[in-house]
């Protein structure tokens, strides 16, 4: 079905974006791992970027597959699949291993795989489905929008649970970004930025753990509490501040290398990456990822029907929100909620969803 | 494609693409922003802290000066001594008879210990992790042979701690002084000072008053928290280490007394006899302390600490339970009632006032009645002139003085000579002492002036009292011809390696307007005092010394001190025994001030200390004359003919 115009019709610029963000960040994540090479005990931790490139590997074949199916295909199977995810969400429940206080991963053999990852794919296209099989001429009332926003709320609730605040988050915005195409009644919108007001409200009250409610607080006031949790935070901002115009240079980090930087390849990646290579080399970043999310904008309004432009828009707009909320993070722009940034945070389950996401976008970038 | 679904109408979607864009874009600015704040607006306060997390500063130890004599006797210096602790957490109880062994730990302290520790390992883990003190100031053997084996003994640690060494101990402890640890009062005060809590300082006598010239100056060396997988530390240090890199300590400046180290010990033989008491010993030509001792004393390497906190403890414990009160400096922290020591000075009051004269008579039997009350004398001296009421220290012809003299002008000349008023010698802190006046009687005394009490302070009683260095500087003043001097104890300030930093010079404090045929008469009667046979000072002369004096015998205020057995009480209901002079009589070198607390009358009591103090004076003077032609000469025949 490709045919052979494979190289004219391949989307160059998303792919080499995509290349350019996965090779900066296993260079960026050998850096992060460096203070634990050669201290016992941490070799562990000292070898993931090696991991990192055979998750790069996996997923890269995973999306180059993806790419060359017909995104359709997906469209048939995507309440299935979202069906599945929440069978492996709840699975966690029962399997889950938990790891700092919070259950997210399912152990299978020697892999430990994180269904919420997996979920955001599945989700958005869960979300296109219904958007494609739901055409409006008016403006969507609050009944209109009610099923995809069920949709979206069971797994939402599900990670919360487990508890994951942050990729709670990201599910939701995410979907919130794709209702944001379509046309809404603005008293519909108000409604449901109302209700979403409730729902913080009581969700604050009732639903955070301490340890959230902590990180929260310690955001709006970091200077109150610099040992505790706002600790990360402002670590991180003197990273970034210590790399200044140039950098620190690749792996003189102080910051980085004498480990004042917590989680560095999972949480803080960027913080690493700003002390080493200063304004300049975070600048170049920030417009790499920018260029990504308007490129995946691109190709949603270019698609030819309603599905591709959904999927691609909720491509972009996940990319988008775990970017955001990873560096504004690193940046003190928001709370330390645990958002990973995309293929430059450690771990396979995001690393395939990310890889698998820009499958998806190619795939509809060539069948444009 | 079949199973491929229908293509679905894009046209709702259309319009809105543009507006995430922008939204996109500007998300990124805010970002962007923030990241120009950090790594341009803010970047020196961030890499300030980064700098701050990644480097510390050690601070260097410096050495407190030392403290010589005059004759460059070690008084305080400095020694390394030996903690030996143990960590339970990391100690394998069966090395304990190893480590008792290396230590020549008895069975009982060995059994004590062991116990301790396994006590501590089966406790919680914060009690696990805290060092438990096995021995302080060990051994050098058991030092050397804890240091063989360290590697076998994990858990065992030997500490160095800086101790404060006094070679002569007791001798002269109130001088020297002794040092404590920082309290948090004196640290929050002095913070700026660079001290931190845990320092030392001189806690009394010049240790403490001579503290900032003493400590030093620490030093600093600032390092990177470096680790092997951050590579070289050599390019760490260059790279994030502001220079001057390292900072030396100096050290504290070296102090040399006035004081004769081997006179002191002199008088600590003196006064064997007595159980407590004070003497100081003065050039009358420059106003220097030669020597100087309170008793009872204490050991100041106790109570420095140089036997560990627990023995500090205990020692200062006993030291203030004891009556005798062994940390007062009764050199100048206590006043005492001058007694007959003060007749010189009334003597010369009233020969200003042209009240009497050497050739004034009065007939004693025994006392003197005046209003209704009798005034008492040491005996019947029956017809006595001045000399003779100097010599054998008659209270009838100072009573018969004080009936005509107004209170004030026997306060006066008290106060010209500086009895009565700090003499600023600046080691301990002084009493003032008082010369009362009809001013200070009106104000403290119940009821009006009375004559009475003029007739008391004539012979040094009532409410007159003094410390013993200001009459030491009182009687040198009588006999150097009227100069009153500014007692010093600290000749000069040297560096380390013996540079003189200070110098100081003798400074008078006044020179007194007496009349020198008035203060001749005084000599006179002074010198009668030990030679003449009816003098107070004869019976307890020694033929070999040479001296001119007063004796005293100070009534004691039947006041019962707190705290006393009531079958001691007898001893401090007894009067304190005065001895004041100088020698030699012709052309005086020294003032010497006896007092005996208790010690009951002055010629018997006092007079022998004086005597004692002062012929060893003149042993040591004449073996280091001596010393000195020996030098003289060797250097003379050594560059001499050949």
């Amino acid at each position: 079905m490709l045919g052979g115009g494979v190289r004219e019709r391949l989307d160059w610029p998303l792919f080499l974006g995509v290349v350019f963000v996965a090779i900066a960040g296993v260079v960026n994540l050998y850096s992060a791992t460096s203070p634990y090479m050669g201290i016992a005990g941490r070799e562990g931790i000292a070898d993931v970027y090696v991991s990192q490139v055979y998750w790069l590997v996996v997923g890269g074949l995973l999306a180059i597959v993806l790419s060359a199916i017909d995104y359709r295909f997906f469209e048939r199977l995507a309440y299935i699949l979202y069906a599945c995810g929440i069978v492996a969400l709840l699975l966690v429940w029962v399997l889950g291993a938990d790891i700092r206080g919070s259950s997210r991963w399912i152990q299978l053999g020697s892999f430990a795989f994180q269904p919420s990852e997996f979920m955001k794919i599945l989700l958005i296209l869960a979300i296109a489905r219904y958007l494609a099989d739901e055409p409006k001429a008016e403006p969507r009332t609050l009944v209109d929008l009610a099923p995809p926003l069920l949709i979206m709320a069971v797994p939402t609730a599900l990670v919360m649970a487990q508890p994951d605040l942050g990729t709670g988050v990201v599910y939701a915005l995410t979907v919130f970004a794709m209702l944001a195409i379509t046309k809404i009644r603005r008293s519909s919108l108000a409604w449901a930025f109302g209700s979403l007001g409730t729902v913080a409200f009581v969700m604050w009250k009732f639903g955070l753990r301490d340890y959230q409610r902590l990180r929260i607080q310690s955001f709006i006031d970091p200077e109150a509490d610099k040992t505790g949790a706002g600790w990360h935070a402002f670590q991180s901002k003197t990273a970034i501040g210590d790399g200044g115009f140039l950098g620190s240079g690749y792996r003189e980090g102080t910051q980085n290398q004498f480990g004042f930087l917590p989680d560095q390849f999972s949480d803080f990646p960027f913080a690493v990456f700003a002390e080493d290579w200063g304004f300049v080399g975070s600048l170049a970043l920030l417009g790499l990822y920018c260029f990504l999310c308007i490129w995946a904008i691109n190709v949603a309004s270019q698609a030819k029907d309603r599905f591709g432009a959904a999927v691609a828009v909720g491509v972009g707009a996940n990319l988008f929100w775990q970017v955001f909320f990873n560096v504004g993070m690193a940046l003190g722009l928001v709370p330390v909620v645990g958002i990973t940034l995309p293929l430059f945070s450690y771990g396979g389950s995001s690393v395939i969803t990310t890889l698998s996401g820009f499958g998806l976008l190619m795939s509809i970038s060539i069948r444009r | 494609m079949s199973f491929l679904v229908q293509r679905s109408d894009v046209g709702e979607f259309r319009r809105r693409y543009r507006w995430l864009v922008i939204a996109v874009i500007a998300a990124f600015g805010i970002l962007v922003g923030k990241l120009v704040q950090l790594q341009v607006l803010e970047v020196e306060l961030h890499r300030a802290q980064a700098r701050r997390n990644i480097t510390g500063e050690i601070r260097l130890a410096t050495t407190r000066g030392v403290i010589r004599d005059a004759y460059g006797k070690v008084l305080a210096a400095n020694r390394p001594s030996y903690n030996v602790y143990v960590v339970p957490e990391v100690f394998d109880p069966k090395l304990w008879p190893t480590v008792a062994q290396l230590m020549a730990l008895d069975d009982t302290e060995s059994k004590v210990l062991s116990d301790r520790i396994i006590e501590a390992q089966a406790a919680s883990s914060t009690k696990r992790s805290q060092q438990i003190l096995l021995k302080v100031d060990v051994d050098r053997n058991v030092v050397a042979a804890l240091k063989t084996h360290e590697d076998d003994l994990p858990g065992v640690q030997v500490v160095p701690v800086p101790v404060r060494y006094y070679p002569f101990g007791p001798i002269g402890a109130h001088l020297v002084g002794y040092m404590r640890e920082i309290d948090p009062d004196t640290l929050s005060r002095e913070e700026d000072q660079g001290y931190r809590a845990g320092d030392r300082i001189g806690a009394v006598g010049i240790e403490r008053r001579w503290e900032s010239y003493l400590r030093g100056e620490r030093g600093l060396k600032k390092v990177v928290h470096w680790q092997r997988a951050h590579g070289n530390r050599e390019d760490m240090e260059k790279r994030y280490l502001d220079e001057p890199r390292t900072v030396d300590p100096i050290p504290g400046r070296d102090i040399t007394l006035t004081v004769d180290v081997e006179l002191i010990q002199a008088i600590d033989r003196a006064m064997r006899g007595q159980l407590a008491g004070a003497v100081v010993v003065i050039d009358v030509r420059t106003g220097r302390i030669l020597a100087e001792l309170s008793k009872p004393s204490f050991d100041n390497n106790v109570v420095s600490g140089g036997e560990g906190t627990d023995a500090v403890r205990e020692a200062f414990q006993k030291l203030y339970a004891d009556p005798l009160k062994p940390t007062l400096d009764k050199t100048v922290s206590a006043a005492y009632p001058p007694g007959s020591t003060y007749k010189p000075f009334s003597a010369l009051a009233g020969m200003a006032e042209h009240l009497i004269s050497p050739s004034s008579h009065v007939d004693c039997h025994g006392g003197y009645e005046f209003g209704k009350r009798f005034f008492r004398c040491t005996g019947v001296h029956k017809t006595v002139d001045l000399y003779q009421a100097i010599v054998q220290s008659c209270n009838t012809f100072f009573y018969t003085l004080g009936e005509q003299i107004h209170i004030d002008r026997l306060a006066e000349i008290g106060l010209a000579f500086g009895l009565g008023v700090k003499t600023g010698v600046g080691v301990n802190p002084e009493s003032r002492g008082r010369m009362p006046t009809r001013a200070w009687y009106t104000r403290h005394q119940k009821g009006a002036f009375r004559g009475g009490f003029t007739l008391l302070a004539a012979i040094g009683q009532g409410a007159s009292t003094v410390t013993v260095m200001q009459l030491a500087l009182a009687y040198a003043a009588l006999a150097n011809g009227g100069t009153l001097y500014q007692p010093q104890v600290v000749r000069s300030i040297e560096t380390s390696d013996g540079t003189i930093v200070q110098e100081f010079p003798p400074r008078v404090r006044r020179i007194l307007d007496i009349d020198p045929a008035r203060l001749e008469f005084i000599h006179h009667a002074l010198h009668g005092v030990v030679t003449e046979k009816k003098g107070t000072a004869y019976a307890q002369r020694l033929p070999e010394v040479d001296m001119s004096g007063k004796t005293g015998t100070a009534q004691v205020s039947h006041v019962t001190p707190k705290g006393v057995d009531p079958d001691r009480l007898w001893y401090f209901n007894r009067d304190h025994a005065w001895f004041a002079g100088y020698a030699p009589s012709e052309s005086p070198e020294i003032a010497i001030v006896v007092l005996v607390e208790h010690g009951g009358g002055g010629g018997a009591n006092a007079v022998p200390v004086g005597m004692r103090v002062v012929r060893d004076w003149q042993r040591l003077k004449a073996e280091r004359l001596g010393a000195q032609a020996d030098a003289t000469q060797k250097s003379v025949s050594k560059g001499g003919t050949p």
